[in-house]
């Protein structure tokens, strides 16, 4: 008798032709959620099976593992014979200590000769004649045995299942590019699109010395935070300082924002198509701030070719918390550095910036020579 | 790198260190051994406690407590000095006081601050005017950390005994020792000081306190420091401190008057039009405190650290806390608030060094105004 985990697919069962790409991206993003740790990864009809690691480690791994998309939900278990008292026994340790249960049975290895029914008969039997405080209720009870009998004489024995992060394997979808600032919003949107397949790099802006190195640490944070889900190994931070200054000294104080976001896009793009990213991936939200009405994403988009995701749009920011409560990213977006120093932030900043007014402004500027520069400043952290 | 944060640290005196490092490299033994190893180190101990003592104290009238640093030493005085009634502190006091002035409230001590000066002094009077029957403990500090101010502590504790001789008389003198004249009087209870702000290690401190005061301890266990602070004694930190405090001490006077002067032609070199002066005239020389008025202090502490000169601030970019508490209980504006700068001298600090960073500091002011 063997501590096992199962892990089961999420979408993937959908995929017809496709299928077997789906499972080799999981299985691959599988091994890496595990890089580290001592363990076999199986694929057996339909799900995987993570045998072979340490004693005492199977919290460890089944954290990593449900972080993973495309898993959809996972159990420790026990592998073991198949012979009925070895799945007893096994049965013994799955089962609860009181409460009602039932036992249910699924035979992969038809030839067993049991039928499913009977196996579950004969187990919950001699579960009930074991503890008097055990009581079977096949309709509502609190707890499920759940015996898989395979080929090759063996069966699983398990209990309860823990939620898996669902969704697609990240790399089954292509590569995006997400503008992370070290707020709120920004993590969760790179989770929700590496959630459907998207291998999503990091690309954060920074203003210093206007801004500081916490800031830039701040973001490296949040990156090693989304990893797990994102699997993202790379970070590239870029500085903006000339070209704030630039728009600050030239440009109507209100569209600050707007043309800075402008630069942002175009920088972007320029990375993404130099590194072969398809889509830019941004945290807003339509309304939240000034920048992020309709006007101010026409603003923006006007400047790229590249499609533009923004998984949020449509988010009210206390689900947008919710979320980022849920991955574990919220905690060290609210400390207290500023992506972006107030410094250079208009009082009243363009809600409904006119796209032919922002063109106007920007002519002021040498809009080429401003992206090369900052192009210059790029530096990229692998993890 | 031209180094004026000195308020902040100071670098370590290498002599020091090595002679305390060599030592400790023979004498490793734990100094409440009871062979003549650990015996050795305990007497090698004593011998920097009263060699530190006698700086600014009678070792016949004083004691010394070694603790982890300036914070730990006003940490055990506040709690150990102020156990019934009303403590009575300034508005300028170094975090180490002020939020374990704010913690009293919670142990049934109703903490009572007095206001500040302009200059960051306090406001004697007014002090004196929070004090009755009913104060178990007042704390001063001796020179306001972001101004430099001097607050005449002798004077203030002799009115506060007038007042009430059972209240126990605590200064935070972290930037004053070593550096500003200094004799304890007996009206001074409790005297925190900090060994890495004259060329010591971090995470070594001390509270000198005055001998016929009984405390409590802060700290429990092995009855270290005459049961006044437990724990194994950090004997190369202590070791350090006492060369580190020969050093600083056997020239006060010396340095005292030439980093008045190098104060004095900073501030006469800085751009009238780009700073305001904040510190006062006649606070400490080691520092001098500024304003680049509506640039942002710490963006400014930044572009100078880039350009070789490393200086403290009293600003950060950040939301919460962005201005001093101190400074802005002397009364000054946000826009002043916003562009604070401390400059902090050592006695290592070279003329060149200053003239060449107050050039600094005008063209970096002047760069960030034409650009924000």
């Amino acid at each position: 008798m063997e501590k096992v985990i199962i892990l089961r697919y999420a979408e993937i069962h959908l995929k017809g032709k496709n299928r077997g790409y789906f499972e080799r991206m999981l299985s691959m993003n599988l091994e890496k959620s595990l890089k580290g740790l001592r363990h076999e990864l199986h694929r057996t009809s339909g799900r995987w099976l993570v045998e072979k690691f340490e004693e005492g480690r199977e919290g460890e791994i089944a954290g990593r593992v449900s972080k993973v998309f495309g898993v959809h939900s996972y159990s420790v278990g026990l592998l073991t014979g198949s012979e009925l008292d070895e799945i007893y026994a096994a049965a013994k340790l799955v089962a609860p200590q009181s409460g009602s249960f039932k036992v249910e049975t699924h035979r992969g290895y038809k030839k067993y000769p049991l039928t499913s029914p009977e196996i579950s008969a004969a187990i919950g039997g001699r579960l009930l004649a074991g503890n008097p405080n055990l009581k079977v209720d096949v309709h509502a009870p609190d707890s499920v045995v759940y015996i898989d009998v395979r080929e090759h004489g063996s069966a699983l024995v398990f209990g309860e299942f823990g939620a898996g992060a669902g969704g697609m394997p990240v790399g089954s979808a292509g590569k995006g590019l997400l503008m992370i600032s070290g707020g709120i919003d920004s993590p969760v949107a790179g989770y929700m699109m590496a959630k459907r397949g998207l291998t999503v790099e990091l690309l954060h802006f920074h203003s210093y010395p206007y801004t500081n190195d916490g800031a830039k640490e701040k973001v490296v944070t949040l990156s090693k935070l989304l990893s797990p889900y994102t699997q993202v190994t790379r970070l590239t931070t870029v500085s903006v300082t000339r070209i704030q200054e630039e728009i600050h000294a030239k440009c109507a104080n209100e569209l600050n924002v707007t043309l800075l976001r402008r630069f942002m896009f175009r920088i972007a793009e320029r990375l993404a198509r130099e590194r072969g990213y398809q889509c830019l991936i941004t945290g807003e939200s339509l309304g939240q701030v000034a920048s992020q009405t309709m006007e101010g994403m026409t603003s923006s988009n006007a400047v790229v070719t590249l499609p533009v995701l923004r998984p949020l749009v449509g988010f009210d920011k206390d689900e947008i918390i919710e979320r980022a409560k849920a991955i574990g990213t919220y905690e060290t977006s609210i400390l207290p550095y500023e992506d972006c120093c107030t410094v250079f932030l208009p009082e009243f900043p363009a809600t409904k910036p006119k796209l032919s007014f922002v063109e106007e402004e920007e002519g002021k500027l040498d809009v080429e020579k401003l992206v090369c520069e900052a192009m210059q400043t790029a530096e990229t952290i692998a993890f | 790198m031209i180094y004026l944060d000195n308020a902040a640290t100071t670098r370590p005196d290498g002599d020091a260190f090595l002679r305390a490092a060599q030592f400790c490299n023979e004498n490793f033994y734990n100094p409440s051994a009871r062979y003549s190893g650990g015996f050795a180190v305990h007497t090698k101990l004593d011998g920097a406690r009263e060699s530190i003592l006698r700086w600014i104290a009678d070792p016949a009238a004083f004691d010394l407590v070694f603790t982890a640093g300036g914070t730990e030493a006003d940490n055990q005085a506040v709690f150990s000095g102020a156990r019934r009634g009303n403590a009575v502190t300034t508005a300028g006091e170094h975090s180490a006081v002020e939020r374990s002035f704010t913690e009293l409230k919670n142990r049934g001590v109703e903490p009572r601050f007095a206001p500040l000066h302009a200059d960051g002094s306090v406001d004697a009077e007014k002090l004196l005017s929070l004090v009755d029957e009913k104060t178990s403990f007042v704390s001063v500090v001796h020179v306001n950390n972001e101004t430099g101010a001097v607050n005449d502590i002798f004077a203030i504790a002799k009115a506060v005994k007038q007042k009430n001789p059972r209240a126990v008389f605590h200064s935070d003198g972290v930037q004053a020792f070593g550096k500003l004249p200094v004799r304890l009087t007996q009206e001074i209870d409790l005297y925190s000081v900090s060994a890495h702000k004259i060329g010591g290690l971090k995470g070594t401190g001390a509270l000198f306190k005055r001998r016929q005061l009984a405390l409590p301890p802060l700290i429990f266990g092995g009855g270290q420091e005459n049961t006044l602070r437990s724990g194994t004694e950090n004997v190369l930190g202590i070791l350090d401190f006492s060369y580190a405090a020969e050093r600083q001490f056997s020239a006060l006077a010396e340095n005292y008057a030439r980093v008045k002067g190098l104060r004095a032609m900073f501030w006469e070199k800085l751009d009238k039009s780009l700073f305001t002066l904040l510190s006062p005239q006649d606070g400490s020389p080691y520092i001098l405190t500024v304003s680049a008025e509506g640039a942002r202090g710490e963006v400014l502490q930044r572009m100078l650290f880039d350009a070789g000169v490393a200086v403290g601030t009293g600003s950060a970019c950040s939301s919460k806390n962005r201005f001093s508490r101190i400074l802005r209980a002397c009364g000054h504006s946000e826009s002043v608030l916003d562009g604070v700068l401390r400059v902090s001298f050592s006695r290592e600090t070279a003329e060149e060094e200053v003239s060449a960073a107050a050039e600094l500091f005008n063209g970096i002011a002047k760069k960030y105004k034409s650009r924000v």
